[in-house]
């Protein structure tokens, strides 16, 4: 603890650089803020670094890969003889061309904005100054306003330390070697992923899944889709398991789980522990605020993202919601604004999810057992791949496209997509169900052909009961 | 110009209906006319201007 040193004052304090934290920097720069943000560890984050832009660099890998030892070659007679995979050179490309170059961007634009990069952990003093302590130098900024970022960690479960061959998320996008076998502990969106990337790679897969189905937060017959695929892959999902304990040796992990009243031990190279994350909102000095936290340790904001203290700002993982990216960067918009004086709420209609599986599943607003659960009188409309051109040139027909509409007004209210480029085809419902679009409105817009995205066309049109392809 | 300022349904049934989008005044989301707007303006039996 540093004292008597001279506080410096700044107009505004990011602490973090993730997709919350540089957003924020960037944005609250532009309104003409003096902005001073700080980073322990990388530039850009857990997302850029660790998360959403090295695990899809591995799942393309994976689908180059398998497309040369698979399909290509059975169904379309392109062969080639026999694709070999030089995985120094896969992690060499992940790392050195695609996070290097974002995370050098975003450094890149928060430079061009004259925003102040501190490298430091930040500790709060009180609800007007922030220590930033790097090594041996610690810097005392004395705040007008500051967005907390701090974003999240991987949970930790008992007898499973991150170590060795246990590891967590940021240790699977770094392995030596693709693993003969990676048992997976938690099929969520980070576990199942992981698993398709893996599998896809040549890699036996194990998931042990606690809940009676992998991919929570999609309805089952989303997941049913990219669960049949799993299988046609080899990998093995094993739900209603406990993970109980894990023993290492040099060669290997063993893997005890119980699963229907009976214990098994699995052997595996690796073992990825994926049950979730927990925000980091515990060493950050906020005890010697006074900003209040729900006992879960998430910051609580209203939806200006202001925290109890009204000129400290919290966005992304530290705050309720799903723990996703653009939810983060949106927050971070909102959050600059109003300290830039702009009268702006956090007002989205709805965010999209997604899970970059085989084949991809989006998901935004409400599901048919979402309007369902809450009364809401719905019109579902669904329409297959199987029926759109695009996607038999493709040979990728497995999956659907669904509206959710309400009723009288046909206004959507909901859309999922499992299939191929549903990542991509999702943004045309977050703009049609941001904007109150009606299913009419999309199938009067003129959709390019042959295209995935005109099965959007196509599904708008079955909900306004005037198919064409079907 | 009217067509910049709704919905595709909403352009549709103003059409349909013989509404002139301009004359209408809008009250929806991002300054669009909404379909209610367009309902209103037909209830307030105004001539519409062919």
């Amino acid at each position: 603890m540093v004292v008597g040193t001279q506080a410096r004052s700044v107009d505004l304090v990011v602490i973090g650089s993730g997709p919350g934290g540089y957003v924020a920097a960037i944005r609250a720069a532009e309104l003409g803020q003096k902005v001073v943000i700080v980073e322990r560890d990388f530039i850009g984050g857990v997302c850029l670094n660790v998360g959403c832009i090295p695990s899809k660099a591995l799942i393309n890998a994976g689908h180059a890969y398998h497309a040369q030892v698979h399909d290509t070659a059975t169904i379309m007679g392109v062969h080639s003889n026999g694709a070999t995979l030089n995985w120094e050179e896969t992690q060499k490309w992940k790392n050195e061309k695609v996070v290097k170059t974002l995370t050098g961007g975003i450094e890149m634009l928060l430079k061009k904005r004259k925003i102040e990069i501190l490298r430091g952990e930040a500790r709060f003093n009180d609800n007007q100054v922030i220590n930033v302590i790097e090594g041996e130098n610690s810097h005392l900024l004395e705040f007008k306003s500051c967005i907390i970022a701090t974003g999240s960690r991987p949970i930790e479960i008992p007898n499973f330390k991150f170590t060795g061959r246990l590891v967590n998320s940021t240790g699977a996008l770094n392995l030596p070697e693709v693993p003969k076998h990676l048992v997976i502990i938690g099929g969520g969106v980070i576990g199942s992923e992981l698993a398709g990337a893996y599998a896809n790679l040549g890699a036996k897969v194990t998931i042990l899944e606690g809940l009676p189905h992998i991919l929570n937060g999609f309805d089952k017959e989303m997941i049913d889709v990219a669960a049949a695929e799993f299988q046609e892959k080899g990998v093995e999902i094993i739900t209603s398991a406990i993970a109980k304990k894990a023993e290492q040796s040099t060669e290997n992990v063993a893997i005890t789980y119980e699963a229907n009243g009976v214990e098994e031990t699995i052997t595996a190279d690796y073992c990825l522990v994926s049950v979730g994350r927990k925000p980091n909102t515990d060493e950050i000095g906020l005890n010697n605020t006074d900003v209040k936290l729900t006992d879960r340790g998430q910051i609580i904001v209203n939806d200006r993202q202001q925290t109890s203290v009204s000129h400290i700002y919290a966005i992304g993982d530290v705050v309720a919601g799903p723990m996703l990216a653009h939810k983060a960067s949106y927050e971070a918009k909102v959050a600059a604004a109003n300290i830039a004086g702009e009268d702006v709420l956090n007002c989205a209609v709805a965010i999209p999810a997604v899970a970059y599986c085989d084949p991809e599943l989006a998901t935004m607003g409400e599901t048919p057992e979402s309007a369902k659960e809450k009364g809401l009188k719905v019109m579902i409309a669904k329409f297959p791949f199987a029926a759109n051109g695009r996607a038999i040139t493709m040979n990728a027909t497995r999956g659907f496209i669904r509206i959710v509409s309400d009723k009288e007004t046909k206004v959507i209210i909901g859309a999922q997509i499992v299939g191929p480029g549903a990542s991509d085809l999702i943004s045309e419902f977050a703009l049609a169900i941001e904007n109150g679009l009606t299913s009419e409105d999309i199938s009067l817009t003129v959709h390019p052909h042959p295209t995935l995205g005109e099965a959007i066309m196509d599904t708008s049109e079955l909900a306004d009961g005037l198919p064409i392809h079907i | 110009d009217g067509q910049l300022r709704a919905m595709p349904s909403v352009r549709r049934f103003a059409r349909q209906n013989g509404i002139d989008l301009t004359k209408v005044i809008a009250t929806g989301r991002h300054g669009n006319v909404t379909l209610e707007d367009v309902k209103n303006f037909q209830a307030t039996g105004k001539e519409i201007e062919t």
